[in-house]
């Protein structure tokens, strides 16, 4: 089904959370996302959908695999992308979050793409702004594009997930994923648990609309997908969980466990990962079974769908003369 | 295996609540029938001569001393003085000397305990060297064996790490023993404020500490749900807190210490460093509170607090030495004095010392009923003795009850159907 088919155009001028989008919002970037897939997987993968337009990633907190996503994702439809991260940014000279965000706003980029360690800095740049916003990664908060492009990569696996059986475990607390796929998954329908230590997990998560588990030989039982979180080294150390060999006795996913859950189940992680913490190594490289290399390649592609939305619109709002 | 009757004996079963004249048949490990003339013709049959037959008892907390320690108490040495007192069901606490915080040492402790004579559970240290900083790895030590996990005598100070730890227990679904002891007021005390320490000039820590702290865990408990057994209440205050507490439904348990429900700080005869224990001997009210706590159950468990060490660590100043108390051998024998002195009835004092820990870690035995292990002991209720603590069967002799009269004391105590300890040997 085409855009046309439901006369609907993305309204929307950021992307903060996955809660401000519909389910045919991802519907045109799950299809767009299918067509820059195909594209990168051609020799010919420039285009020239943002062609003028200037995409700033501006990231506060240290990343490989985003920044590098945001900014292929970026070139490759035509956009003129700079880097802003940590280790040479005003901040780091004592300027306010404030004062960057009007700072380069000055410089009349179209697209902010912005990572940061504080639930809410995304948000709050687009306020000082007004400039398209994609959050890419705000604290504990949201990551929206993570979420999307799970839940695209998970689709084009095992099909439409309404209805089907999804296990996150792991650190929930302190995931920002956690939160942006919970909230993909209840807007695809389908059936969400999550499991991991009480230490791990919110206060009245229950009303997430999840069922809860602290037991991963129980929340496996009949899982059409495991989406395992990366757990941050300084958790490891003993404030909220004794140690890593406990945690993957307990909580790591294995090849073994997984024969609780259906036999076609898949497994996800948005990486960085820790093997044989989160995940055992070998079912990490398992091809039928993992699908931490499609999420990554799904990741541009996403990406390249989001800032295509975004970029359109804010070329139209732009227009000289308007 | 042949089996046993114990005939002509006075059941008392406060499981049950039976207290009457009947026999015990045992039978491969078991308890087969109880009733009246149910031996067999080829059964080895033990007259008891109206003598009390009750489950032997599950003490929760005694300790011993690390491996090669020079005259320390082993778990042989401390399963030799548990059969002399009747106790079939031993639990080891940690201490900071001995922290039993990692799972192979719980794994180690148990297999080392295979030969003992009684049973012998592991309780592990909730946090690394009891620091109360660091967790340790309750969910292996408990894959491993462990009963349940304690703080042993060592508050936590900081409500986000007691937090924490109660909420990680609470996904095993352990008990978490924690000293009910308000860190900064307790620290470096050795004394309950009051007139008479403040004349003698000791260091004192407040009853309210007790409360506080109690409230304090038990808001954390509600919080996270967890499991929390206050380590050996001592106050009429605290006492109070327990049972505000489970009235909000909150799942808390309690045990007290045999020296709390037996001494108050007049018996530590002014200085004398045999009477400096954790907690600190108690005002007459607060005592009288303990046992009319064991009475209504909000104690479900009375513990010896077994804490053997050297004599040397004892022979200081009173705010100097050690405290600590050798007591499982003279647990029974101080329980039967409230029996005696009528402040309990035989039912209720021994409630805490078998089904009442039984129930709290879920074991069978602890009762008596057909098809419960049969671990008893017989008692004669009245035989007058003077504890010496110089014979004592503990490799060690500090002890607040050396010289203690008493009357009641274990004639057999038998585990898992065999008979383990027989006072005419």
């Amino acid at each position: 089904m085409g855009r046309a088919d439901f006369s609907y155009d993305f309204l929307h001028d950021r992307l903060i959370t996955v809660d401000d989008l519909n389910p045919l919002d991802i519907q045109i970037l799950f299809d767009r996302a299918d067509h820059w897939l195909a594209i990168n997987q051609s020799p010919d993968k420039k285009h020239d959908a943002l062609r003028g337009l200037t995409q700033i990633n501006l990231f506060f907190e240290p990343s490989t695999r985003t920044l590098a996503s945001f900014e292929l994702a970026g070139k490759r439809l035509g956009a003129d992308v700079v880097n802003f991260s940590t280790a040479n940014s005003s901040t780091k000279k004592g300027e306010s979050l404030a004062d960057t965000a009007r700072t380069l706003a000055a410089m009349r980029p179209e697209l902010i793409v912005v990572r940061h360690e504080t639930s809410g800095a995304a948000d709050f740049i687009h306020r000082e702004t007004g400039i398209a916003t994609v959050n890419a990664g705000d604290g504990m908060h949201s990551h929206p594009t993570q979420g999307l492009l799970d839940l695209f990569a998970l689709t084009r696996r095992i099909g439409d997930v309404g209805g089907k059986r999804v296990l996150i475990v792991g650190d929930i607390l302190h995931s920002r994923v956690a939160r942006s796929d919970v909230g993909m998954l209840n807007l695809l329908g389908a059936e969400i648990r999550l499991c991991a230590p009480p230490t791990l997990l919110p206060t009245d998560v229950d009303r997430w609309g999840a069922e809860i588990f602290h037991d991963l030989d129980d929340a496996l039982d009949g899982c059409d997908a495991v989406i395992t979180l990366r757990l941050q080294k300084e958790r490891m150390s003993g404030a909220l969980i004794p140690s890593t060999r406990e945690y993957f006795h307990f909580w790591g996913v294995t090849s073994r466990r997984l024969e609780l859950a259906h036999p076609d189940c898949v497994v996800m992680h948005p990486g960085p990962m820790n093997r044989n913490v989160e995940i055992e190594s070998m079912l990490a490289d398992d091809g039928n079974r993992s699908l931490i290399l499609d999420q990554v390649e799904a990741g541009v592609a996403i990406r390249m769908a989001v800032l295509e939305q975004l970029g359109q619109r804010a070329r139209k709002n732009t227009r000289p003369g308007l | 295996m042949s089996a046993i009757t114990i005939r002509n004996a006075r059941v008392v079963d406060p499981a049950s609540g039976r207290d009457e004249l009947a026999s015990l048949r045992v039978e491969n490990g078991l308890i087969a029938e109880i009733g009246d003339g149910i031996a067999q013709d080829e059964d080895h049959i033990i007259d008891a001569g109206g003598a009390i037959l009750a489950p032997a008892f599950i003490d929760l907390r005694a300790a011993i001393e690390p491996a090669f320690t020079p005259g320390g108490e082993t778990l042989d040495s401390l399963a030799r003085a548990a059969v002399m007192g009747g106790i079939g069901t031993m639990v080891i606490s940690p201490t900071r000397d001995m922290p039993m915080d990692r799972p192979e040492t719980i794994t180690g402790l148990r297999a080392a305990a295979l030969p003992l004579p009684v049973r012998a559970l592991f309780c592990g240290g909730a946090t690394m060297g009891l620091a109360g900083e660091t967790l340790s790895e309750l969910g292996l030590m408990a894959a491993c064996g462990a009963a349940f996990v304690s703080q042993g005598d060592c508050p936590i100070a900081d409500t986000v790490t007691l937090r924490n730890l109660l909420s990680y227990a609470s996904g095993f679904e352990l008990w978490v023993a924690c000293p009910p002891r308000d860190s900064g007021l307790f620290r470096q005390t050795v004394a309950t404020e009051s007139e008479a320490a403040a004349r003698l000039g000791l260091a004192t820590e407040p009853a309210v500490s007790e409360r506080m702290a109690i409230d304090r865990d038990a808001s954390l408990a509600e919080l996270t749900g967890a499991r929390l057994m206050i380590d050996r209440v001592s106050t009429h205050d605290g006492v109070e807190a327990i049972s505000r507490a489970r009235k909000r439904g909150i799942e808390i348990c309690a045990t007290a210490s045999i020296a709390s429900l037996v001494l108050n700080a007049v018996d530590a005869d002014g200085l004398d460093p045999a009477f400096r224990l954790s907690p600190p001997l108690r005002h007459e009210e607060d005592r009288q509170a303990l046992v009319a706590a064991i009475e209504n159950g909000i104690i479900n468990a009375v513990v010896s607090d077994h804490h053997p060490m050297d004599l040397d660590r004892k022979a200081q100043p009173f705010s100097d030495a050690a405290s600590g108390s050798i007591s499982i051998e003279t647990l029974l024998a101080a329980m039967l004095g409230l029996v005696h002195e009528e402040e309990l009835d035989l039912v209720s004092a021994l409630r805490p010392l078998t089904i009442g820990p039984a129930d709290l870690l879920g074991l069978p035995q602890g009762r008596l009923e057909t098809g419960a292990p049969a671990d008893l002991v017989l008692i004669d209720g009245d035989a007058p003795w003077v504890f010496d603590a110089g014979n004592s069967v503990s490799a060690r002799r500090n002890s607040a009850w050396h010289n203690r009269r008493f009357q009641g004391r274990v004639l057999m105590t038998m585990v898992d159907g065999g008979i383990v300890y027989n006072l005419k040997g």
